[in-house]
Formats: C-alpha cells, structure tokens, sequence
C-alpha cells in the first residue's frame, strides 16, 4: 500500500520529504526527498529535483534525479535533468535529456 | 514500477492524494481531488473534493474544500463549502466555516463557528435561512 500519493489534479508547490514511498500523479513543484521509492504516473508532472531510493518515470520530469538505488525512465517518460544513480533503465519510447552519472 | 495504482485511480472519479505520516509537504497544496492528510502539512490547502486530516495527521494551514473531516490536528481557518467534522481525538485551533458543523465529543476546538442554519418561525426567522455567528 502506497504511503503517499499526489493525485491527479493535484498540485503541490513546496516540498516534500517522505520516509515512505510517493507516487506522483498530478503535479508537483518544488523539491522532493524520499527515502524510499518514487514513481512518477503517466500523466504526473514533477519541476523539481528528486532525491530519493529507486526511481520509475512514466510522466514528465524537469529536474535533476538523484537515487541511491535504480532509476527506470519507462515508456511515456519525458525527463530534462541529470540522472545520477547505481543502475539507470532507458526504455525504448522515453525521451530523455541531460547527463547520466552511473557513480563508477 | 510494480506499485501502479488501479487504472480507475488515474482516470476514475476518484482521485484522492494522501500524504502518509512519515510525508511532510511544505508549500501550498491545491486542485480539485479529495486530500487525506496522515502526516504533515505546512502552507494553505485548496482543493474541490474533500478534505480529512486522519489521526495523526497535523496541518498548519488555512483550508478551502468542499467537505472537511478533522481528526488530527489543525492550526487555521477553514472555509467549506460543505460539512464540517471535527471528530473526537481532534485538535482544532482556528474560525471554522462551513454549511454545517458539527463538533464531536472528545474533540477540542478553539475559534469560531460559522454555519448557517434556519431559524425557527416562532423565532422570527419564518423559515428562511439566516446566517448566525455564535
């Protein structure tokens, strides 16, 4: 069971940290910190970094993502920003732009 | 990726946001969902839907929603367009308005109530609506 979760037609200015997971479906600007998962629904909108455990993308993203874990940018993603994580996914159909740090 | 809600969640009619207890959200929360809040929430709350603040659940923040239910703790106004619950176990401190109120035993509650309600006729109210402050 999902611990927090921006629902779509939601919109959060500000910041938000989290010891559990987030799912993002609606729209969030600011700055994110969890320390477990997020994932961003199709449809989700985040402007901000996030700095969180394993990462999944299937909306927008405009920020830079910093993951302790993995981050999967999946079909549908769109994402500006920098990605440092241990093991980043690609899927085919994401958009992506910006740096990819695998920390090696 | 395996925590994808229910394709009703994204596109049904309810959508609902919660924040979880450990979740704290400072900035300003708005749209047109329902909000559940079981953490914590610092800066001003719009939404359409309804709005519960669960136990545990703690908000500094002037509320606008269509129904409220409070069973945490609240420090501001709040201005429905709906019911307003403030049930036992709450902590309520600010003026509170709405189509109706209602106040729970075990509850406390510091602040305003401001309801309309029909006058009796006896009363001089002839049955129509006035607005009272109390």
């Amino acid at each position: 069971m999902a611990s927090t979760v921006i629902g779509a037609g939601i919109t959060i200015e500000g910041e938000i940290t989290s010891d559990e997971d987030v799912i993002v479906a609606g729209t969030l600007r600011g700055k994110l910190v969890a320390k477990d998962a997020v994932t961003v629904e199709h449809g989700g909108v985040v402007e901000a970094d996030i700095n969180a455990g394993p990462v999944a993308v299937a909306g927008s993203v405009t920020g830079n993502i910093s993951s302790n874990d993995r981050v999967d940018l999946q079909n549908g993603a769109k994402v500006v920003g920098n990605v440092k994580a241990t093991r980043i996914t690609i899927a085919d159909g994401a958009q992506f732009k910006g740096n990819v740090d695998m920390d090696v | 990726m395996a925590r994808t809600p229910a394709r009703s969640d994204i596109h049904g009619t309810r959508r609902e946001a919660v924040i979880g207890q450990t979740t704290r959200v400072r900035g300003r929360v708005s749209g047109d969902g329902d909000l559940r809040i079981e953490g914590n929430v610092e800066g001003d709350i719009t939404v359409r839907g309804d709005l519960t603040i669960a136990e545990g659940g703690r908000a500094t923040s002037t509320i606008e929603a269509s129904a409220v239910t409070l069973r945490g703790e609240l420090d501001g106004d709040v201005r429905a367009s709906g019911v307003v619950r403030i049930e036992a176990g709450a902590r309520v401190r600010g003026d509170i308005q709405g189509e109706s109120v209602s106040l729970e035993e075990g509850a406390e509650f510091v602040g305003r109530l401001d309801a309309a309600f029909e006058l009796p006729p006896e009363l001089g109210g002839a049955g129509g609506e006035a607005r009272r402050r109390r």
